[in-house]
């Protein structure tokens, strides 16, 4: 095999302790918005990164900048130890990339498909055919390998999506929100696969919004937003960043606006954030807090329909950094 | 370059797949071929299409008794091919109401004293009344009487000039008749290569390649639009690929769809209506051109188009437009600058080439044609670079 058709699994970088992915201080405008405001992070291998942020928090266009796809105004990117930009064509080898968008041939089958973007990326022969037959098993597709795509349901187009970026095994494979509009069952086989991708070795960078998805997989994580990363861990780590900070959840009709201003002058209250009819406030200990906000709440005409309890997860964690929900 | 031809020949396989490619490519033209062909022999048949047959004219003439050169113009009417003439001999008075009820198409006149009065140079006046309503007969014996005195005036002269060189009197009748009926020795005939050579059902099926080659080629190129649509252009280009390659592969299976097409239509169209476009080589060499200049112009529609239906609609217009100038549906005959440009439209290029062609030209009498369509393909593919990439705007 040359070296223009070198897959990632036989180089010897990648067996080196060192990051499969190294980013510092990545930078990217469109006119006036920063988009990617000097992001930072680091994968080895085996180990799953989660980008975790709202919609145009910056993942993608950070992805798209590791990726090779738009180059960064400023930063330094490395995978393996090596630049990685638009014009580096052999480090890309080392990564596969699995866009928010279905990146498949329609008209093609499963097998076709895989074997188009694995040739391209230098493959052929039995080591193709057996790595073709390996990636449908991980994707429960290999009984419908041979049908066009585009009979497939969206769930199982979403797996070959995956499955596609996985077929030179790459060091990095990178995941762009790829459960993002996937029925729970196809949704939960694609956690599956990814999982088992860590237990390969493979370095995984997995952008979501679901924060239920970034603590399943992730080891490590970085809460994205406006462009830069707000904080970074693990998971407990995270948690920890905000103390024993509760949240609390009301639910209700009438002047939602208003109560939320009352609810922000008490000073066991952290901070309030309102969506529709839903108010989530930040406290320090909820327990003995809830009395005094639902009290306050109805004395400013709030009608409650259901008042929640919730201990610490990355959604509290991504309040309290960035004062706002996951979901705006 | 083994990339360049994997991407090639997996995006000709899915085209073969794709029934639009089957149906624009060999369906359509195919189809439009065999209709033509009914068409044009159904017309032949009926008399629809093809020669018309002129009908008979009768002619009422006055002429002098014995007077020779009025009866040799008589004879020459009555001696036309393709044209029943009737001619009846009778007094001015007669001929000119003849004339006017309509009886006789045309009444002739020739005076009193004609032959004489040719010979000494005098310049006698023949004179016709034409009826109403008669056509383009009448229009041709009108031209023949004209043709006619002036092969006389040519004897008069020849025969003036035999009698100054000496010539003996007993010969002058002849120099004269010699002078006067001559075949003429040099033919000017004024025409257009492509108009002269090619039939009115080769510059059809000519103009239709040319049409249908515009929608053919946009199969290879415009797929970068809808690939920039479906997602999969984002994953080609986070792939170990040189970025031109990705672009080269299109244009690549543009360029075989096109020539693999256009070759299928000429064909057809040569064994159902009979066209003869020539030597397969200079045709080959047309085909590989003009191909070449629908695939350039296809990248500057790549880059217009915000979306793939955009790209299509873009393709059509551009393709229609073309076609119609380059005479994909009727031949277009303008004058003036506007005839000059007209020439730079590459359907038109090519249906001249292959009016070349078909009237015996080799690749060497190709010079203009080739040089527009290749001059159009490097222009467009050099317009395509300079112009912003509206789809990636998006």
């Amino acid at each position: 095999m040359s070296d223009g058709q070198r897959s990632g699994e036989d180089d010897p970088a990648r067996a080196s302790e060192g990051a499969v992915l190294l980013v510092e201080g990545l930078v990217r405008r469109f006119g006036d918005l920063t988009a990617v405001d000097g992001v930072g992070l680091r994968i080895e291998a085996g180990q799953t990164y989660g980008l975790l942020g709202p919609n145009g928090a910056g993942k993608t266009t950070t992805i798209s900048m590791i990726a090779g796809l738009l180059p960064a105004d400023a930063g330094t990117i490395s995978v393996l130890g090596r630049p990685m930009g638009p014009r580096e064509v052999e480090v890309k080898h080392h990564i596969g990339l699995v866009p928010q968008d279905l990146a498949i041939y329609p008209e093609l089958t499963a097998r076709e498909n895989l074997a188009f973007f694995g040739r391209l990326q230098g493959m052929r022969g039995r080591q193709l055919i057996e790595r073709i037959d390996e990636v449908l098993d991980l994707i429960a597709l290999s009984d419908r390998a041979d049908d066009a795509t585009k009979d497939y349901s969206g769930g199982m187009k979403r797996r070959l999506n995956i499955a596609v970026g996985l077929i030179h095994r790459p060091a990095l494979l990178i995941l762009d929100e790829p459960t993002v509009g996937v029925d729970p069952q196809s949704r939960n086989a694609i956690l599956r696969s990814v999982e088992a991708l860590s237990g390969e070795g493979m370095a995984v960078l997995y952008t979501t919004h679901y924060m239920e998805e970034a603590a399943r997989l992730c080891d490590r994580i970085g809460i994205i937003d406006s462009g830069r990363i707000r904080a970074e861990g693990t998971r407990s780590e995270l948690i920890t960043l905000i103390g024993g900070v509760d949240t609390i959840r009301l639910t209700g009709a009438g002047p939602v606006e208003e109560s939320a201003e009352a609810l922000r002058l008490l000073e066991a209250v952290d901070k309030v954030g309102v969506e529709g009819r839903c108010l989530t406030l930040t406290v320090h200990d909820a327990p003995t807090t809830v009395a005094q906000v639902v009290t306050t709440a109805a004395r400013t005409g709030l009608a409650l329909d259901e008042v929640e309890i919730v201990r610490p997860d990355l959604e509290s964690v991504f309040l309290h950094l960035t004062g706002k929900a996951l979901r705006d | 370059m083994r990339a360049l031809w994997i991407m090639t020949f997996s995006d000709l396989r899915l085209n073969l797949r794709n029934r639009s490619v089957l149906l624009f490519a060999l369906v359509i033209p195919a189809s439009l071929m065999t209709v033509l062909s009914i068409t044009y022999n159904t017309g032949e048949a009926t008399g629809l299409t093809g020669s018309q047959s002129l009908s008979p004219v009768s002619v009422a003439a006055a002429v002098p008794e014995g007077d020779r050169l009025g009866t040799t113009l008589l004879t020459a009417l009555t001696h036309l091919n393709d044209l029943d003439i009737d001619v009846e001999l009778t007094s001015a008075d007669r001929a000119r109401a003849l004339a006017g009820s309509g009886e006789a198409d045309l009444a002739l006149f020739v005076p009193e004293g004609f032959t004489d009065a040719v010979r000494a140079g005098r310049g006698p006046t023949v004179s016709t009344v034409r009826a109403d309503g008669t056509g383009a007969e009448v229009e041709l014996l009108l031209s023949v009487i004209g043709g006619t005195l002036e092969q006389f005036h040519d004897g008069a002269l020849a025969a003036r000039a035999a009698t100054a060189g000496g010539v003996p009197a007993a010969e002058l009748d002849q120099v004269a008749l010699q002078a006067a009926l001559r075949e003429p020795s040099v033919a000017f005939l004024e025409g257009r290569t492509s108009s002269e050579q090619l039939s009115a059902t080769g510059a059809l099926v000519a103009g239709q390649a040319g049409l249908f080659l515009f929608f053919t080629v946009g199969f290879g190129v415009l797929a970068l639009v809808s690939e920039r649509e479906t997602g999969t252009w984002t994953r080609l280009c986070s792939l170990p690929l040189r970025p031109w390659t990705i672009v080269a592969s299109k244009a690549l299976v543009s360029y075989v769809l096109g020539v693999a097409s256009t070759g299928v239509l000429l064909t057809v169209g040569i064994l159902l209506l009979d066209v003869d476009f020539g030597a397969p080589l200079p045709i080959a060499l047309l085909v590989l051109c003009a191909v070449a200049a629908g695939t350039s112009l296809m990248f500057v529609v790549a880059r217009l188009a915000r979306t793939a239906e955009q790209a299509n609609l873009f393709q059509t217009a551009l393709a229609m437009i073309l076609g119609l100038a380059g005479g994909a549906f009727f031949p277009l005959s303008v004058s003036g600058p506007l005839d000059a440009i007209l020439d730079l439209n590459p359907v038109a290029a090519f249906s001249r080439g292959l009016g070349i062609t078909s009237g015996g030209g080799g690749p060497t009498d190709l010079g203009a044609p080739v040089a527009i369509l290749l001059g159009s393909a490097a222009v467009t593919a050099a317009l395509s670079l300079l112009l912003p990439d509206r789809g990636r705007a998006t």
